[in-house]
């Protein structure tokens, strides 16, 4: 029967996290912004303590938890803060697909959890795809990723003209490509992330990992994979902004009272609480979903990172304003959670995109201007 | 299997009932003699336990409140006025479990037989007195044998039909809360009269009755849990009878929302795939309003399933009862509304979206409206910093 209560196993490990978000993300996260990138002794502590491999395979040395343990764990690491979160290494979205990569140890991975190899998923007209006898060229400047600068190894994944989805390994020692650092100053600063230029770049035979129908599969499934991740982790900053803002507000006096006497206050945070609860609620369901690989997983994920990244602009949002004058400071910590929730909202968007996959996945679409829905 | 029933014998008159502001009596003396009801009786409390269950061990986790509220979605994707109409104890079977005697429980709750539908009713709105209940000014004097009741209901569900209603009353309008008494009140009692049923926006084939009490005697026995009840526990009152069935009977409420929002779902999909026009910029508009539908839908449905879960394990859940009753009832009106937006004009012409719009917006008002939801969350969050709302 329908349960949600977290195993042992689990509730051992989110205390972990938690407590590891407390005591160094927390009080890392202004500086970590500052200096653009979370810092080498918090990473070397997340790794030992397991927190960079949770969604890496065993065959390549990682933890391979189910999705629904490792939705429990980010949410807590998010709940300390998601900008540097979304700055440590394992592999990042990378990960996801390599969880349902064929054989994924065939990769020849320069330093396993310890590194950033970002996901490039190329939209339709992002970048040119132009097929050679020698493979395929990318021409063009992708859009924004995290985890992006620094990277020795990228996956890519594209439809190729014609229509066949391609999955490709590229390493530097044999491609080329350029990153750029551009002006990035809304949020989510410690994540690395840049813009990778494709000028003449060679996808060779040989980088080919996945064409066709099992290019699709992996690309959906690593995809679904990828939503609920970034969900969950969006539930962590949803909930760090609402705990604060009831704490501040609780010891916050105007017009002779307590402001959450005002129900403009307390019903505001009524609301705030609700929609953390309820995107919370349909992570872990697609977490379950996309973990049994039962029918309607893809469209779970869809709807969960959709609602997730909506909630969360709404919750971060109404942080800063129960919070005032003060909110807008950064004294306090919830400009940054705000800024950051929006970035991830940009960086995983749009919104309407997911929820234009869902509709079209509901009426039993297959794909949708070029992208597989 | 109730989805079935659902289908095949609610959805077939949903529109003809609605119309004429009445479920067809016959349909409902045979949906009687199936053994079909609504109870809410099984929610919450120590309700489900059997008295011939073997003591065992560990405890048996408790599903009746997941069951039900499975079963409210899919009774109100099939229609919700048939739904509320179903025969059974209603609204009135929780307080009568959780604080009648069981002399009581006997007397009233076992009248629902096959034989003949019949159903129970909870009284507690008075024009005065909405979601401020602690307002009621409907009296009981005690007198010699029972209590004599003066007063006026509003709102009630099958109140005209009902063989008996839970009636609120209070003993000392000075006392506010703690003179709160509850009473069954059986149709036929000298002095209480269902004076009219109401004409409303939606839920039409529902009855929503007006009922009087003047100089009605209602004795001894009929008053819940008995005089002991409230002798022996310090705090007790009517007014905590009420309050404690709003924790069980709220998810309930918010089920049916969700199966509202799901009926209007499915049938404009349903619509657009065979109506709409394909390709350009109203199918991609009509794309990203069906996924935002099913997200608000499938998330109303996890907080209704958290808050049952929740009454199953003999948690508290006064904040989860809030939050999936504030959750649904709003999205539930945004659902509809959206679906008539994708349907256009031809959507007012006979199709049952029209109908299930003008029967939600009610669920964001009785059993709470979504204010008093709100405060309830809010109180819920501020209690550990020692505020009171």
């Amino acid at each position: 029967m329908l349960s949600f209560l977290p195993s042992d196993e689990e509730r051992a490990f989110v205390e972990v996290a938690q407590q590891f978000a407390r005591e160094r993300l927390r009080e890392s996260a202004r500086e970590a912004e500052k200096a653009r990138t979370p810092g080498d002794d918090l990473v070397s502590a997340a790794h030992e303590l397991g927190l960079l491999s949770l969604e890496i395979p065993e065959s390549l040395a990682g933890a391979e938890l189910p999705l629904i343990s490792q939705v429990q764990v980010l949410e807590a690491l998010a709940h300390g803060d998601l900008g540097i979160v979304q700055g440590l290494p394992g592999l990042c979205d990378s990960a996801s697909v390599m969880r349902v990569l064929p054989q994924p140890e065939r990769l020849e991975l320069a330093d396993g959890a310890a590194q950033r190899v970002p996901w490039l998923h190329l939209s339709p007209n992002e970048v040119a795809v132009i097929v050679e006898r020698s493979g395929f060229r990318l021409e063009g400047v992708a859009f924004p990723r995290r985890s992006t600068l620094g990277a020795d190894q990228l996956l890519v994944s594209f439809l190729a003209p014609g229509g066949e989805a391609i999955v490709a390994w590229l390493d530097r020692t044999a491609a080329e490509w350029s990153e750029d650092a551009g002006d990035v100053r809304l949020g989510l600063l410690a994540a690395h992330i840049g813009r990778i230029g494709f000028e003449g770049t060679i996808v060779r035979p040989e980088d080919v990992l996945l064409r066709g129908d099992e290019a699709e599969r992996v690309i959906r499934e690593a995809q679904a994979r990828v939503a609920v991740l970034e969900a969950a982790k969006c539930v962590g900053a949803m909930r760090a902004s609402l705990e604060y803002t009831i704490e501040y507000t609780s010891q916050r006096k105007a017009f002779g009272q307590e402001i959450p006497k005002f129900q403009g206050v307390s019903f505001t945070v009524a609301d705030m609480a609700i929609e953390t609860e309820a995107a919370r609620n349909l992570v872990w369901q697609a977490a379950h979903a996309v973990d049994q690989q039962g029918a309607g997983a893809l469209q779970a994920a869809a709807r969960a990172l959709a609602y997730a990244l909506r909630s969360a602009r709404f919750v971060t949002n109404q942080g800063v304003q129960m919070l005032g004058g003060a909110g807008y400071l950064q004294e306090y910590p919830v400009e940054k959670w705000m800024r950051d929730v929006q970035a991830q909202a940009v960086l995983y968007g749009r919104e309407m995109d997911w929820y234009e996959r869902a509709g079209a996945r509901a009426l039993g679409l297959e794909e949708k201007e070029g992208v597989l829905v | 299997m109730v989805h079935w029933f659902a289908e095949h014998e609610m959805r077939p008159i949903s529109l003809l009932a609605d119309k004429e502001e009445r479920v067809p009596d016959e349909w409902l003396r045979k949906v009687n003699r199936m053994g079909i009801t609504l109870s809410m009786s099984n929610f919450g409390g120590d309700a489900g336990k059997k008295k011939d269950d073997a003591p065992r061990k560990e405890p048996r986790e408790r599903q009746a409140n997941r069951l039900g509220v499975i079963a409210a979605e899919e009774l109100a994707w099939g229609d919700p006025a048939i739904a509320l109409s179903l025969p059974g104890p209603g609204l009135g079977g929780p307080p009568v479990m959780s604080t009648g005697t069981p002399e009581q429980k006997e007397r009233f709750l076992g009248i629902f037989t096959k034989d003949e539908p019949r159903w129970g009713a909870y009284a507690l709105t008075e024009p005065g007195a909405g979601s401020d209940v602690s307002g009621i000014r409907t009296s009981a004097k005690k007198v010699d044998g029972g209590y004599v009741l003066n007063g006026h209901k509003v709102y009630i569900t099958n109140g005209g039909r009902a063989s008996w209603v839970v009636a609120f009353a209070t003993v000392d309008p000075s006392l506010g809360r703690a003179g709160h008494r509850a009473f069954v009140v059986e149709k036929g009692t000298p002095g209480f009269t269902c004076t009219r049923v109401a004409h409303k926006m939606g839920l039409r084939a529902s009855e929503t009755a007006e009922l009087v009490f003047e100089d009605c005697f209602v004795p001894i026995d009929n008053l819940l849990g008995g005089e002991a009840h409230y002798e022996n526990r310090a705090g007790s009152s009517g007014f905590r009878v009420a309050m404690s069935t709003f924790d069980s009977t709220r998810p309930i409420v918010a089920a049916m929302a969700v199966g509202i929002a799901r009926a209007a779902y499915e049938y404009t999909l349903d619509f657009v795939k065979k109506e709409y026009p394909r390709g350009g910029r109203l199918q991609t508009d009509v794309l990203a309003k069906l996924g935002e539908m099913d997200a608000k839908i499938h998330a109303a449905r996890l907080l209704t399933w958290e808050a049952a879960w929740k009454a199953d394990l003999g948690q508290p859940n006064a904040k989860e009862a809030a939050m999936c009753k504030a959750h649904a009832g709003r999205i539930s009106l945004e659902v509809c509304a959206d679906c008539l937006e994708i349907m256009g004009p031809i959507g007012l012409d006979g199709h049952l979206v029209e109908k299930l719009y003008r029967d939600v917006k009610v669920f964001d008002i009785f059993e709470g409206t979504n204010q008093i939801q709100h405060l309830i969350v809010a109180r819920r969050l501020y209690e550990p910093y020692g505020l009171r709302l």
